[in-house]
């Protein structure tokens, strides 16, 4: 783990995480595993807000938590993305892509 | 992501919590492990794994604290918490948590009692099929009209169906040996099938049927003793058989509104009847699409058909055609229910008054309890309690009385409600409102307790908390401001309640006034006999003349009879008023006249009391082929011939009349009126009604010749309904706009006196009772018991005059509106009403203060400066 891995953007947790989930159900400390490796060991989730995002996005409805067996064969909660999950992903996805290509055309150009 | 949805889940998730604990746990030892398992795959030794997953991983307790606050319903949680503290508060405390429900409950009782009576009278729905694609019409702006129209109307199919009634019809239902005279309303066939409403049994009234009818709930109940196989009955209605088809339910509420509920529904059965229209728009219809297509099929009728109106080249005035709905607000503005929305305007403002005056107490309940328990209060903010989370927990304790209150409050106004609903009026219309609890009034509560809740503990919240907490904290005993904030309160509530009671004096005033005022004729001595005759009966003028004459003979024939005489009307019950031009034989200008008019014969004067001046009485002679005669009344009189004496001048309207005789005004609509011009012509000049009516003169009390009277008109015509009582009895419907005013605001005084009475007496006693050693102090230094008695006084009967003050100046122009309820004469600051509640409330103030003020003198020195 380096030290000099650069902060999450606020706000982007919720997007990573509905990402990682539209792949099929996770536990927790998957999708922390996940992003790690999807942005090759360059973002990572702290378990302390892991947990409360987790959640927040229960309480908001994107999500769902069912008990289920780990690959280890331990007993592990399962999180799921719902409807509403699913659609609030679509709408962050589109709305964070935007403001990427905006970014790197003023980075670009200017 | 709805938001309701959200709310759902958090309090779902309340009945949870140590699930929801043992979860995260679980579930964040799982996460430990992994990455454990992880590292020692990736080669470091388990141990130092351990370590490093832990220190990664950071505090538990804080990361689930973290995900338990996205769950949370915070307010709501504390709310609870406080409500429950503070329902075992008042458990500990039950003789103030009796004072202040029981203020509150009688403040939203009258609130809830007064809102439910005023939404049920002007706001009801009638009872149908949903009703708001009902709607009214007035076909050219005329509230009726007849049933040719209605049938046309009903022929070009512009609506999904069409209904016409008359609401005010009297009808002759014969029963056994007597006769009675039924509120009727007849309606067209489709009128139960245009409304929709459901029967308590049986069914309505079907297109094609003229020979059936339905009952009210009232008349089956109270006529046929709720019998269950009234359906296929028959009833004996103006001579003719009918058939029950149907019984309405109790809470049948008739289209017509206003309470308005007659006893049977029977068909139409002439095309020249007039009858208000009602019809079913068909979906998609809104209401000024309805007007149009209505006033194109009217101009196509009064092409066809012509208006036959009384006057020739009455026209239809097509632009004033008018559609409302029946439903909800369209009916406040399509009547001329100005005065009426005033009234229930008032009366609404006044329950909130008392409601004010029931706060304004429970807040000073609340300020004694918060200085007695600012020492618990105290600690809790030393302990760190933020201020607002001390007032939020104040705030809850006054909910929760305000909402006990309510619950109570409520059942006062379920019981009043069914008490007035059983109420039947003094009107010549059946009124009978039906007054349910629904939505509105549950929100009207939920704002009277939200508001009182408010009203009552925010300011003693407040208060409590501003309090330095070191200063209590140490029990330093700080000198209570005399004229501080409780102070404030109470010369607050004794002003409100003043303004309350002078308006409850003002009324009750007005009701003496309007009893003693002298209606111009005599109503001790006179009876009053109404007969109403069978319309098909006497289609031959002569047989009801004959029928009329042989009355009076045996009327006059009838031991303690002094005179008896037929009249067209009733004064104070029904009057009628001409304007016309006129000209006397005295000049040939002519002017323009308005004057009561009534047809009265024979001897009538004599037998109603009203003194003739000069000339005579009406004659048998006096009758249609004779010359034209007149009697007028002294207005009349002085109105067109001045200082003349009239008798046997002649007056020109369609004809010359001769005066014969001048009469004393007298009243002829209402007993505050002013004088009126009248004219009186004679009874037997002219066509008779089929209602006539008699005025019976006794010599003694008129009680016991009510009967001999009834009996004996009766038995000339058996199927004729008679009602015969005192004159005196009749007067219900002038006095009526004075009683009720007077019995409600007289109520609301009486209520609001009360309620200021406890609070002034409570709060009195309780400013005595800290004062204990202040007083014991004065008293061990010398001071004697009269020193101590004006010290008490002076407090009490400040507060007490500085109420009234400006309890009376307010009244003096918050009741100036008030003018147009009362009599002529009684303005609005009446010094009767003023001085009264100036003595009552100086009756009250001694009282409150003698007690505390003994106690204050039985204070033994010693003991007071003991204390504390």
């Amino acid at each position: 783990m380096a030290d000099d891995s650069p902060q999450l953007l606020p706000g982007t947790l919720y997007m990573l995480i509905l990402r990682t989930l539209a792949g099929g159900p996770m536990h927790g400390y998957g999708i922390a595993r996940r992003i790690r490796q999807c942005s090759a060991e360059a973002l990572e989730v702290e378990e302390g807000s892991l947990y409360p995002a987790l959640n927040r996005m229960l309480v908001k409805g994107w999500l769902k938590a069912e008990w289920g067996t780990s690959d280890t064969g331990r007993r592990a909660r399962f999180y799921r993305l719902t409807n509403d999950g699913r659609k609030q992903l679509a709408s962050e996805a589109g709305e964070f892509n935007k403001l990427v290509r905006a970014i790197q055309m003023v980075m670009k150009t200017a | 992501m709805s938001y309701p949805g959200e709310m759902w889940r958090r309090l779902f998730s309340l009945g949870r919590r140590s699930r929801f604990h043992a979860e995260l746990t679980e579930e964040m030892q799982f996460h430990m492990e992994s990455r454990v398992d992880e590292l020692v795959q990736s080669g470091v030794p388990r141990d130092v794994a351990l370590h490093r997953a832990k220190r990664e991983f950071g505090s538990g307790p804080r990361i689930a604290e973290d995900a338990r606050c996205s769950w949370e319903f915070r307010w709501f949680e504390d709310l609870l918490a406080d409500l429950a503290y503070a329902q075992r508060a008042l458990r500990r405390n039950p003789g103030f948590a009796l004072a202040a429900i029981s203020c509150l409950a009688l403040g939203i009782g009258a609130d809830s009692t007064i809102f439910s009576v005023t939404t049920s009278f002007l706001l009801s729905v009638p009872s149908a099929r949903d009703p708001g694609s009902l709607i009214s019409l007035q076909a050219g702006g005329n509230s009726s009209s007849t049933v040719a129209d209605y049938k046309f109307l009903r022929n070009a199919r512009i609506f999904e169906s069409t209904a016409g009634t008359n609401p005010e019809k009297d009808v002759n239902w014969r029963n056994g040996d007597e006769s009675l005279r039924l509120h009727a309303a007849s309606v067209t066939d489709d009128y139960f099938v245009t409304l929709g409403a459901p029967f308590e049994l049986g069914r309505g009234i079907e297109p094609g049927e003229t020979n059936t009818v339905v009952l009210s709930y009232r008349f089956w109940s109270g006529r046929f003793g709720r019998d269950a196989g009234i359906a296929g009955r028959h009833v004996v209605l103006d001579g003719k058989p009918y058939t029950v088809v149907g019984v309405l339910p109790a809470d049948h509420r008739n289209i017509v509104g206003y309470g308005f509920s007659p006893d049977i529904y029977v068909p139409v059965l002439r095309d020249d009847e007039y009858v208000q229209f009602y019809a079913r728009l068909p979906g998609g219809m809104g209401i000024p699409a309805a007007r149009e297509r209505l006033r194109v099929v009217l101009r196509e009728l009064d092409r066809i058909h012509p208006l036959q109106g009384p006057i020739q080249g009455w026209k239809r005035d097509n632009s004033e055609t008018h559609v409302a709905g029946v439903a909800g607000m369209d009916i406040l503005a399509s009547e001329q229910a100005g005065p009426v929305i005033a009234f229930f305007g008032m009366l609404l403002i006044v329950v909130a008054l008392v409601l004010l005056v029931a706060c304004t107490n429970v807040a000073g309940l609340l300020l004694a309890r918060a200085s007695a328990r600012s020492h618990e209060l105290a600690v809790r903010l030393s302990l760190g309690a933020s201020r607002g989370r001390v007032v939020r927990h104040l705030l809850a304790e006054s909910l929760l009385l305000s909402l006990l209150g309510a619950a109570a409050g409520l059942l006062i106004d379920a019981i009043c409600g069914r008490l007035i609903g059983n109420l039947t009026l003094p009107l010549p219309v059946p009124i009978q409102l039906v007054i349910k609890p629904d939505g509105r009034l549950l929100w009207y509560s939920i704002g009277l307790v939200l508001g009182s809740a408010l009203l009552s503990g925010l300011m003693p919240a407040l208060r409590a908390v501003r309090r330095d907490v070191n200063v209590i904290l140490k029990r330093e005993q700080r000198a209570e401001r005399t004229w501080g904030l409780r102070g404030a309160l109470i010369a607050g509530q004794i002003a409100v309640s003043t303004v309350l009671l002078a308006t409850g004096f003002l009324f009750l005033h007005n009701l003496r006034r309007a009893v003693s005022m002298n209606p111009g004729f005599d109503t001790k001595h006179t009876i009053w006999a109404a007969m109403r005759l069978v319309p098909e009966d006497y289609k031959d003028q002569s047989r009801q003349r004959s029928l009329v004459e042989e009355a009076l003979h045996r009327l006059r024939s009838l031991p303690g009879v002094e005179a008896a005489a037929v009249t067209r009307r009733v004064p104070l019950n029904d009057n009628c008023k001409e304007a016309t031009n006129l000209r006397t034989d005295l000049s040939a200008a002519s002017m323009s006249v308005t004057y009561e008019c009534n047809d009265v014969g024979p001897d009538y004067f004599r037998a109603i009391g009203i003194p003739l001046l000069r000339g005579r009485e009406f004659t048998a002679d006096d009758r249609a082929g004779a010359p034209a005669v007149a009697i007028v009344n002294e207005s009349f009189a002085r109105m067109i011939f001045g200082a003349r004496d009239p008798v046997g001048h002649t007056v020109t309207t369609w004809g010359p009349i001769r005066i014969v005789g001048v009469v004393r005004d007298s009243r002829y609509f209402t007993l505050g009126e002013k004088p009126h011009p009248a004219l009186y012509i004679p009874y037997l000049a002219n066509d008779e009604p089929v209602a006539l009516n008699f005025i019976v003169r006794a010599s003694g009390s008129p009680a016991a010749l009510v009967k001999p009277v009834a009996d004996l008109l009766g038995r000339l015509d058996a199927s004729a309904a008679v009602e015969t009582k005192p004159l005196i009895r009749s007067m219900g419907l002038a006095l009526l706009p004075s009683q009720v005013g007077a019995a409600m605001l007289g109520a609301m005084g009486v209520l609001g006196l009360v309620l200021a009475a406890i609070g002034l007496y409570g709060a009195l006693l309780y400013s005595v009772s800290r004062r204990t050693r202040e007083i014991g102090v004065r008293m061990a230094l010398g001071a004697g018991s009269t020193a101590v008695l004006r010290l008490v006084c002076r407090h009490s009967f400040g507060l007490t005059a500085i109420g009234l003050a400006i309890g009376l100046a307010i009244s003096a122009f918050a009741t100036r509106p008030l003018a147009m309820f009362l009599v002529p004469g009684l303005s609005t600051a009446d010094p009767a009403a003023l001085v009264g509640v100036v003595t009552v409330f100086g009756a009250i103030a001694v009282l409150a203060t003698l007690v505390p003020a003994v106690r204050a003198l039985r204070v033994e020195p010693i003991s007071a400066l003991r204390c504390e």
